[in-house]
């Protein structure tokens, strides 16, 4: 490379600080205002809370008029069971259609593939029929299963990327030892594939915890809200209250960010594994 | 071979057997494909046989036929909106074919530059907004446009542009562009990491090869990277597409489910919710609402094929 | 063609040292190799003569002019990678014609200059296929399709037999070797194998921490190495090496005692006194001495090691030095056995304390 490229480079690094600050500045601006009192959000909405201004009013407002401890609650449950759901029961059939030859088995994958492009919100007049049947509506029940259904083929098709590269040997070898095929996916096969778990959970984690639509449909009351539709219920209400509605962006922001900050590493590790395929 | 076997009530892998079906696979598969069946296809199949009825005043539903196709794309009452949404979702999905995927694709590119520093800062930082709900990010955009907090006009000033402001969101003619644009600012990051993941699977010593073969930069992007990152460009663009037409959240968090200003931000996902659900002045139609989904579900699978049958197939994958 | 001089040429990536003080010239039509083990820094300077990495410090010059400042395209060079580097989407054809578009080679005369590379190395066949649909050999002989037709000054190759078979390997050092004589370019060529290095080099470049450690022709690192660097990495197997000391010194003898056995050199040997430290070397093709004066090693066998032509004895000295011998034809012994080396004074190396020679082989 010659010594030209300097000056190119500072202006990579110039387009690229430009456009992280389009990207994160919205956010950070929500963040920063609501500790702000009202007058200061609309007198100098780009400073800093300092001492004068400080406050937390919004956040008090949130808690006192709403259930934000229950609602994120609720995402934290569905999201998580229904990661691990997906998975379980993914992983189970990757490994089936990967591992064993059967009549059938590419048709299978096939169909399980489907679900890859076609939105399952198509059926959704369905959906809640069944659920209204069912007696599930306004529960948590509802939006797992609607999420393991969604996620589950581009995880099985993920998953069973991964599982073919485990090498023959080690089920081969288990097999001479008379060890069962549930025994082997068990203690082999599901330990191997932790890493592809953090690719399968960047793919299904985000878009289950941001859903708006299927809460919606589906469990929009009785406190079964998730954090999403909270916020946007919350909103609605307490359009006019700055200070509320700042605060309740941030908090609905604050665990995505906490744990974006601790996992962002895995999950762009993820991405980019499962982008390859 | 050891006689041992820790399940005794299975039989050996290397003992096949002749009669029925292996029993462990079907426990293996059961749980996924009944649950995908119950609550994804089935749902599908459904919608589909139900856009063929319609009920009457009593809730008796009577088969159709075509009936509500007809209605949904002749009749007045139906059509225009439908015509409407389909076209603004045309708008909103080249939208973010050109600027979301272009700027993905240009942010790829300089990421994937050799010894960046702070690469990943950057990738970690851009990539925050794709992790946010919709629904916040539809909201701290219309309080940052919002006129009456000023952030946005005074910002504006500041580069000389201040002239430009107007009430986007809330202007017919400016609406639907002001929303796409915030999607896109939101998913920006997905075509970068996809793009970024094949630019740097792209071998170091094939970008050396090009450039002791005489390329400069930009040829060397545009004759090795390019061709070399097409199939990722095309995943990146049916999911695009799939997403696109099926999008809702943002519009129905910033709009509400009337999508307006008069309807100028409808999209088929509004429009399906609306028809489905019923808003001030007319009651929901499930009858309708299973239309406007298998619509919406014939307009996927067109993309869906052409892109399975016209572009993946010249797209050859180079494994390295 | 040209030469290529390297001059004060140092190299680093932050605070660490790649490339220190290298002074080197490779000469018109030479075949110059770069040997050293791994990290020795031999794959940097090739691309630093390449222009693919900047130097810290010194100048390259290419046919008499300043290359320091030009980046890879103009220096006239051509690089063979290890990894071929063969563009996948496009065919043999494309992938050889690639570089003379911006060279600005009009169509008919890069078409003949392909087309005259691909009847040198046999790929006339192959022009309209892609990478993949071609063997590791085949692929190898388009990247270096690719270079000739460049009709470069310089030819570089970075570790280019790494990635083939054993046999495949034979064969197209041949080629490399045959392409050489035929085409009288000057080639750099960078490898970690010393047997690579000793049949293609007309001057091999021994690199070691980034630094020169000595410059020569093969045979002449391989009698006369001039450190224990050296002299350890040429020939295979290695080199044993003994503990010894100097007996005395007189000014016309010098006798070295290692091994429980001493050896007598005639003729002056500088910077040794009585009771230095010095190394011994002596290689395993001479530890099979048959003549009247050998000096014989006594030992037990450890293990043997039987090629047909040749079996390697490794066997433990009664001194309790280790050391590998290599007997020409069958060997009936076996581990365990007793065995006795025996070698000439003449086949000796003499390193001092600081591992430089001090005295060579003489010819055998």
């Amino acid at each position: 490379m010659n010594r030209s490229i300097r000056p190119g480079r500072i202006a990579v690094h110039l387009a690229l600080v430009l456009y992280t600050v389009i990207a994160i500045g919205p956010i950070l601006l929500i963040v920063i205002n609501s500790f702000k009192t009202r007058r200061a959000i609309f007198a100098d909405p780009l400073g800093f809370p300092d001492a004068r201004t400080f406050t937390t009013i919004g956040f008090d407002q949130v808690f006192a008029k709403s259930d934000f401890g229950l609602y994120f609650f609720n995402s934290l449950t569905v999201t998580i069971v229904s990661l691990a759901l997906i998975v379980l029961i993914g992983a189970m059939a990757a490994w089936a259609l990967t591992e064993y030859r059967f009549p059938g088995n590419t048709i299978l994958t096939l169909y399980l593939a489907i679900g890859i492009m076609v939105p399952i919100r198509l059926g959704s007049v369905s959906i809640l029929r069944m659920m209204v049947e069912l007696n599930l509506v306004n529960t948590l029940t509802a939006l797992i299963l609607v999420y393991v259904a969604q996620g589950l083929p581009l995880a099985i098709l993920i998953l069973g990327e991964f599982i073919q590269q485990i090498p023959k040997d080690l089920r081969d070898a288990a097999r001479c030892d008379g060890v069962s095929e549930y025994r082997i996916f068990a203690s082999i096969i599901l330990p191997l594939i932790r890493p592809a778990i953090a690719t399968v959970a960047v793919f299904t984690m985000v878009p289950i915890w941001n859903d708006l639509w299927f809460p919606l449909i589906l469990s929009p009351g009785d406190g079964k809200q998730t954090i999403t539709l909270g916020v946007q219920q919350f909103i609605g209400q307490y359009v006019t209250d700055w200070n509320a509605v700042l605060a309740s962006l941030t908090l609905a922001i604050a665990p995505v960010l906490v744990l974006y900050v601790f996992f962002s590493r895995y999950l762009v590790r993820g991405l980019t594994a499962g982008a390859v395929k | 071979m050891s006689t041992q076997s820790l399940q005794t009530s299975l039989p050996l892998e290397s003992v096949p057997r002749r009669s029925g079906f292996p029993m462990h696979i079907a426990v293996f598969l059961a749980p996924a494909v009944i649950v995908y069946s119950v609550f994804s296809i089935y749902p599908l199949i459904d919608t589909i046989r139900l856009s063929f009825y319609a009920g009457d005043q009593a809730g008796i539903r009577h088969f159709v036929g075509w009936g509500n196709f007809r209605t949904l794309l002749a009749d007045p009452a139906w059509s225009g909106q439908f015509w409407n949404a389909l076209r603004n979702n045309l708008v909103f999905f080249a939208i973010h074919m050109v600027v979301q995927n272009g700027i993905g694709l240009g942010l790829a590119m300089l990421l994937s530059l050799p010894r960046l520093t702070g690469g990943s800062v950057y990738r970690t930082l851009i990539f925050l907004p794709t992790m946010l709900s919709v629904v916040i990010i539809g909201f701290i955009w219309q309080l940052i446009l919002n006129p009456l907090w000023g952030i946005a006009p005074s910002l504006l000033k500041a580069v000389g542009l201040g002239s430009l402001f107007g009430p986007w969101l809330g202007q017919e003619s400016t609406a639907l562009v002001t929303i796409s644009l915030i999607s896109v600012w939101q998913f920006v990051g997905i075509p970068m990491m996809l793009i970024y993941a094949a630019l740097i699977n792209i071998p170091d010593d094939l970008l050396d090869a090009a450039t002791v073969d005489g390329a400069g930069p930009f040829s060397v992007f545009w004759f090795v990277r390019l061709p070399l990152i097409l199939p990722t460009l095309g995943v990146v663009s049916i999911l695009t597409f799939v997403a696109n037409f099926n999008a809702f959240d943002l519009i129905y968090a910033v709009k509400g489910a009337l999508a307006g200003p008069n309807f100028s931000t409808d999209i088929l996902g509004t429009f399906f919710y609306r028809t489905f659900f019923g808003y001030q002045l007319q009651v929901g139609s499930p009858t309708m609402g299973a239309t406007v989904a298998t619509a919406m579900l014939v307009v996927i699978l067109i993309g869906v094929m052409i892109y399975l049958f016209g572009v993946q197939r010249r797209l050859q994958r180079h494994t390295f | 063609m040209a030469d290529v001089s390297l001059h004060g040429l140092a190299k680093s990536f932050g605070p660490v040292d790649i490339l220190r003080d290298i002074d080197l010239t490779v000469e018109d039509g030479e075949f110059v190799v770069f040997v050293g083990p791994s990290g020795c820094g031999k794959s940097t300077l090739l691309r630093i003569i390449a222009g693919l990495e900047n130097v810290s410090a010194g100048e390259i010059r290419i046919g008499g002019r300043r290359v320091n400042e030009l980046p890879p395209a103009d220096r006239k060079i051509a690089m063979v990678f290890q990894s071929y580097a063969l563009y996948p989407h496009m065919s043999v054809y494309k992938n050889m014609a690639f570089g003379l578009k911006f060279a600005k080679t009009d169509r008919a005369e890069a078409d003949r200059r392909v087309r005259q590379a691909a009847e040198i190395l046999q790929l006339t066949p192959y022009l309209n296929r892609k990478p993949r649909e071609l063997s590791g050999g085949q692929r190898q002989r388009v990247a270096i399709g690719r270079a000739i037709v460049r009709n470069p000054s310089v030819f570089l190759f970075d570790e280019p037999l790494s990635n083939l078979d054993a046999a495949l390997r034979i064969n197209t050092r041949l080629e490399i070797a045959k392409l050489h004589r035929e085409l009288g370019a000057t080639m750099i060529y960078v490898t970690h194998d010393q047997v690579e290095a000793m049949t293609l080099a007309s001057k091999i470049v021994v690199l070691n921490h980034g630094r020169v450690e000595q410059v020569g022709a093969p045979l002449d690192l391989y009698h006369h190495p001039s450190n224990l660097f050296v002299a350890g990495f040429i020939g295979s197997p290695r080199m044993n090496f003994i503990k010894g000391e100097v007996r005395s010194v007189t000014e016309s003898r010098v006798t070295i005692g290692f091994a429980g056995a001493e050896a007598v050199f005639e003729g002056a040997v500088v910077r040794l006194a009585p009771g230095d430290p010095v190394t011994v070397g002596i290689r395993p093709e001479h530890m099979a001495e048959q003549g009247s004066d050998a000096i014989p090693l006594t030992g037990r066998i450890d293990a043997v090691e039987r090629l047909g032509e040749a079996s390697y004895v490794y066997m433990k000295l009664a001194s309790g030095d280790d050391v590998v011998a290599r007997i020409p034809g069958d060997m009936e012994t076996n581990p365990g056995d007793g065995f006795t080396a025996r070698f000439t004074p003449r086949a000796l190396h003499v390193f001092d304390a600081e591992g430089r020679s001090v005295r060579s082989a003489k010819a055998l």
